[in-house]
């Protein structure tokens, strides 16, 4: 039994001295393996009497049992120590630059303008697309504009040629042709193939002889805001804008409506928002004119609504902090890639 | 419009601040952009006497000035000469302050030492005269504060007048609408004769016979003369007010006309009487070839749209929008012959644009001067002219040959409620009509309106709704948001194109937006055959410019603009895309939206296209891995992602030879066997055109095919139980096959089981054999129903040997 014992301390001595896990395994091959001293004692058991068997035979497992704990504590330490170093080498520097897959954006001016269709969906309008290149019908006649308005000059408005012809057209050079200078001719359209009720947006490029600098782009963008109904009133305008303009720049934004002029609606309004202490103008408002909803295939006695325009390019500016308009459409990819 | 405070507060005596009422006008009446104060910050600038001038020896502009104030008489130095000794004048005494801080000390020159300087009119911030000191009238209190006595700390007030709003264009109506606003009394100057504007007592006979011989375009013609004026400047005040509504100040003569334009809105010229040929007027429409010299020293031909004044000589004036030279007032004048008349809006307003001469006149002739003003702002002339300039009213007459019919309007009170949103009993919305001058009857349970004749604007029942929120204030209205009654919503097609631009930008494709405009030249430079529907452009007749005049049949002109602005500016790794309409003729298949009624003309086609165009590195080089260039795999990768985001069917690609791209890097796409757009890298010779660089890649598909469906959701796949089989297999077949047909023709011949086939190597070289290639792939076979063995994957790389053979000629390689 003394033997065992010694087997035991010479044993754990060998396990807690080893240094590498490979003396430790070959200490537990020397004491505990198969071919070890602990199992060579084991196998003399046989030889024994019953007595002196049963005996021994529970101090040898008592042995093995106090082995195994020893070792694999010591195992344990050894594969901690061995992790630390090996891991420790394996070290990288996590400050290195990422790997980014490669990145694109969209142009700011889009993305303004489905942010801004998504408030106008939000509540409860379908949004309408149409024609860029539009009749002056379409753009002016049923827009109630008086037929020697300004705008419908060569100086505000730009004008197509008709098909396969390069030559000026007399006398006063307009087309019946052009590109259109406003969202508004959609509403029209919208009347003509659809039925009141009516809640449309109708977001759009719109073109301008106007010449480019920080804050006019001959192409900008807006989004016309219809609505046609039987009961619909100025307050309906008002209180409609009035959320939009909120979910737009926030809860607290301060606003004004003050009286304007637009041929196609009466009364015409501009709604202002209070920015850094100055009004800026955000959009022109006002009720469907009854001559556009007769134009529109409407009755005014019947139908009444209200429509307005604002200009999504601006909001864009404000929106990322955008000085000069001109960036817009420089498609300069240091300025587009920092968005 | 410009309104300075102080001669408005003549017509009404509003008790606000220049701001208060600023913020006033813009809620009620008209945006104001500004309030400004250009003689702001002027401060102990007195009048003074010249005592003496004389020229400085060895100077050629200076002159040595003796002023006095009546305390101090000093010497000064002044650059101008338009001055004698006796003239009053402004002196910016040393210790003095100018308009912008300028503080005015002592200097010597040429051996004077100059106390201070004597100002003109641009440096006292009235007006832009530059041209000499300003000389004030003799009886200008010497020593007085110019500040002070001029009223020079006056507020103007800058308004946007709309195109409705013609009255805000004079102080007069401005002055009426405050009143009617704000309860204030409103104050018109005594207008003498023209209280009895029916029938004005003329003295003496009409000395200047007047024939309108073109009553559509001018309604009415109040001629007055005024015989032995004395021209010169007008008084101080006069200038400064003119200087600060923005008006130059000329001389007295034509400063009362402007005055007088300035409060009653009725433009007014008036013309040196003895430079009239007769005198005789007429006005008429100009004739084929007439010309005329107008006062700003332009010579201008004629069209047979241009109403003009005409003596008996032939046009002396372009009908409100300008004067000729040969006859307007100068120096020497004498007599005055004043014209003041009613043009209608268009007749001006054409004109005025024609000659590029946007006139104070014009602008407001163009907004509609009623003809009742005519009379009004003649007497008002005559009294300024009078009072600045002397002379005796000889006579005049007032042509009216038929006043306009003014509209009655009917107002239905509860439908103004309804429409404003408003409870407004009918005597309220009565009452704030009758504030502006509109008379109100009540008839049968509505009411009869007549407006004002100073509001030729108001003409239908809207126009009163306008008018009644106006006046009650657009604060005042209460809100509401009604209920649409349905589900908003973007059409599939718009939804799918976001899902389109977010899987592109997310792929590494930066969102551009060209102008839609290019050159004919560009479509040849693209090499396009001559018979290309997109050779077929749509030109502007004024473009923006003169080399980009037609609407663009394809994106690749803008794209590749947009590639060379960024790489001329050391960006050279660009990978850019658009979506934007494509202006094309229309055909049966492709039609233009429809025009409007009565309306003979078709639109174009607008498809919606996506160009694509990369250049340089599409993989950023990164410390542990070099750059990547773009290539054509890179566009098609970019398709891809495209039709994966709306879940479109699998693309067939093709090679293609056709322009713009090289000839062997082509691709043409289609969809369910409809040809949307080709891929490829630019033919060498259309970079080298476009000034693109080597080996630039391009892409031009159509959109509609791709977003028509919106974003279809794709069948989910269930996973097999059972691990399946993976085995690699290789194939030679010559170089030429394309190895698209040849991986289908393994994924063909592996049967129903595969659930992937992928390319995982080519290799070609002399122990395949000269001209061959071996294309590996790595192939799946799942079957959820048993589990395959060796025998499945033999049986199936067989069947690839077989098809590989039959197909191409080709074998294993084994």
């Amino acid at each position: 039994m003394s033997d065992l014992q010694a087997l035991q301390d010479q044993a754990v001595a060998a396990y807690e001295s080893a240094t590498t896990l490979d003396e430790l395994d070959a200490a537990q091959q020397r004491f505990a393996g198969k071919r070890g001293e602990l199992t060579a004692v084991q196998r003399t058991l046989g030889q024994l009497p019953e007595d002196r068997r049963r005996e021994v035979g529970a101090a040898v497992n008592a042995v093995r049992a106090r082995l195994t704990e020893v070792e694999s504590q010591r195992r344990a330490e050894l594969e901690a120590e061995r992790d630390r170093v090996v891991l420790a080498a394996e070290a990288i520097d996590v400050t290195l630059p990422p790997r980014v897959p490669r990145r694109g954006t969209l142009h700011p001016v889009q993305e303004t303008m489905e942010a801004m269709l998504d408030i106008l969906v939000g509540l409860g309008y379908t949004v309408n697309e149409g024609p860029e290149v539009e009749t002056d019908w379409f753009n002016f006649d049923a827009l109630n504009t008086p037929p020697d308005h300004p705008a419908r000059g060569l100086q505000d408005t730009i004008y197509v040629h008709p098909f396969d012809a390069r030559d000026e057209p007399e006398p006063d050079r307009t087309t019946g042709l052009l590109l259109r200078s406003q969202t508004s001719p959609m509403q029209l359209r919208t009347m003509l193939s659809q039925q009141p009720p009516l809640y449309v947006a109708i977001p759009g490029r719109v073109f301008r002889a106007d010449t480019m600098d920080a804050t006019h782009l001959p192409m900008f963008h807006q989004i016309e805001g219809l609505a046609i109904d039987t009961d619909l009133s100025f307050a309906d305008l008002k209180g409609s804008l009035v959320v939009a303009a909120r979910a737009l720049l926030g809860p607290d934004v301060e606003l004004r409506f003050r009286p304007h002029f637009f041929p196609f609606t009466e009364p015409s309004a501009e709604l202002d928002a209070r920015f850094e202490g100055r009004w800026m103008e955000l959009l022109g408002a006002g009720m469907v004119h009854p001559n556009v909803l007769t134009a529109g295939g409407l009755d005014p006695e019947q139908y009444r609504g209200f429509a307005w325009g604002m200009g999504v390019d601006r909001m864009a500016m404000l929106r990322h902090g955008i000085n000069d308009l001109r960036l817009l459409v420089e498609n300069d990819l240091r300025f587009l890639s920092s968005l | 419009m410009r309104v300075p405070l102080s001669w408005l507060r003549d017509f009404v005596d509003v008790d606000l601040s220049a701001e208060d009422l600023a913020d006033l006008i813009t809620v009620r009446i008209t945006e104001v952009d500004a309030v400004v104060r250009p003689t702001a910050g002027i401060r102990d600038v007195v009048v003074a006497r010249v005592e003496s001038v004389a020229r400085i020896e060895g100077s050629d502009k200076l002159s040595h000035v003796v002023a006095t104030d009546g305390t101090d008489t000093l010497d000064v130095v002044c650059g101008a000469s338009n001055f004698a000794a006796g003239d009053r004048v402004a002196w910016a005494k040393p210790g003095s302050v100018l308009p912008g801080g300028l503080e005015i000390g002592r200097r010597t020159m040429f051996g004077v030492t100059s106390n201070g300087m004597l100002a003109s009119a641009r440096e006292l911030g009235v007006g832009d005269d530059h041209s000499g000191i300003w000389v004030l009238e003799s009886d200008a209190p010497l020593g007085a504060d110019v500040n002070e006595w001029l009223g020079l700390d006056d507020a103007v007030l800058v308004l946007e007048v709309t195109p409705d709003r013609g009255y805000a264009l004079s102080l007069h109506g401005l002055a009426r609408d405050l009143a009617a606003i704000t309860g204030a009394t409103l104050r018109v100057p005594d207008l003498g004769d023209a209280t009895a504007s029916a029938a004005p007592a003329y003295p003496g006979e009409d000395p200047v016979p007047v024939t309108i011989s073109d009553p559509d375009r001018c309604r009415r013609f109040d001629a007055r003369v005024i015989r032995d004026v004395s021209v010169g400047p007008s008084p101080a005040w006069l200038q400064r007010r003119l200087a600060a509504a923005g008006m130059r100040p000329v001389s007295n003569l034509v400063d009362a006309t402007n005055a007088a334009m300035l409060e009653t809105g009725n433009p007014i010229h008036a013309y040196d009487l003895r430079l009239l040929a007769g005198p005789v007027i007429d006005v008429r429409t100009a004739r084929p070839g007439e010309r005329l010299r107008t006062l700003d020293g332009v010579d201008r031909e004629l069209v047979a749209d241009d109403l003009v004044i005409c003596d008996a000589d032939g046009p002396v004036a372009l009908a409100g929008v300008m004067g000729g030279e040969a006859t307007e007032i100068n120096d020497a004048t004498r007599d005055v012959f004043l014209e003041v008349a009613n043009f209608v809006p268009w007749t001006v307003l054409r004109t005025a644009r024609r000659h590029g001469l946007p006139t104070e006149g014009s602008k407001r002739w163009e907004r509609g001067v009623p003809p009742e003003s005519a009379p009004v702002a003649a007497a008002r002339c005559v009294e300024l002219l009078q009072a600045t300039a002397g002379g005796q009213l000889e006579g005049g007459a007032d042509h009216y040959p038929t006043p306009p019919e003014r509209p009655v309007i009917r107002l239905r009170h509860s439908r103004a409620n309804d429409h404003l949103g408003l409870a407004l009993t009918a005597e309220a919305q009565a009452a704030l009509l009758q504030s502006i001058g509109c008379s109100v009857t009540a008839e049968d349970g509505a009411s009869r309106v007549d407006p004002p004749a100073y509001r030729p604007d108001l003409v239908d029942e809207v126009d009163l709704y306008e008018e009644i929120v106006r006046l009650h204030g657009y604060e005042r209205v209460p809100q509401r948001v009604p209920s649409s009654g349905q589900v908003g919503g973007r059409a599939p097609d718009h939804a799918a194109r976001i899902a389109v631009r977010r899987a592109l930008a997310g792929g590494g494709w930066t969102e551009v937006m060209p102008f839609p405009f290019i050159a004919d030249a560009d479509l040849e430079a693209l090499q396009l055959p001559a018979d290309d529907r997109r050779r077929r452009t749509i030109a502007l007749v004024n473009p923006l410019s003169k080399e980009e005049a037609v609407l663009r049949t394809t994106l690749l002109p803008g794209l590749l603009r947009v590639v060379r602005h960024n790489v001329n500016r050391q960006v050279t790794d660009a990978a850019v895309f658009e979506i934007g309409h494509l202006f094309l003729q229309p055909t049966s298949d492709e039609p233009g939206a429809p025009a409007g009624p009565g309306e003979d003309v078709a639109l174009p086609a607008e498809p919606l296209s996506l160009g694509f165009a990369a250049c340089g590195a599409f993989d950023h080089p990164r410390h542990d891995r070099p750059a990547r260039p773009v290539d054509v795999y890179d566009v098609l990768g970019a398709v891809e992602l495209v039709r994966h985001a709306v879940g479109a069917d699998a693309l067939t690609v093709e090679a293609t030879d056709e322009a713009p791209l090289h000839p062997g890097r082509g691709a043409r796409l289609s969809l369910e066997g409809e040809a949307i757009g080709t891929v490829g890298e630019l033919h060498p010779r259309v970079a080298e055109t476009f000034g693109v660089p080597a080996r630039t890649v391009v892409g031009e598909i159509r959109l509609e095919p791709l977003v028509r469906h919106g974003i279809r959701f794709r069948p989910a796949i269930t996973p097999s139980p059972l691990p399946g089989a993976r085995f690699d297999v290789a194939v030679i077949v010559e170089a030429s096959v394309p190895a698209g047909a040849v991986e289908q023709a393994v994924r063909d011949a592996a049967g129903a089981r595969v659930t992937s086939c992928r390319l995982f190597d080519v290799f070609s070289g002399a122990q395949i054999g000269e001209g061959n290639v071996s294309l590996a792939y790595a192939l799946q076979l799942d079957d959820s129903a048993r589990q395959l063995t060796d025998a499945d994957v033999a049986e199936a790389i067989e069947r690839i040997a077989g098809t590989v053979a039959e197909r191409f000629g080709g074998r294993l390689r084994r």
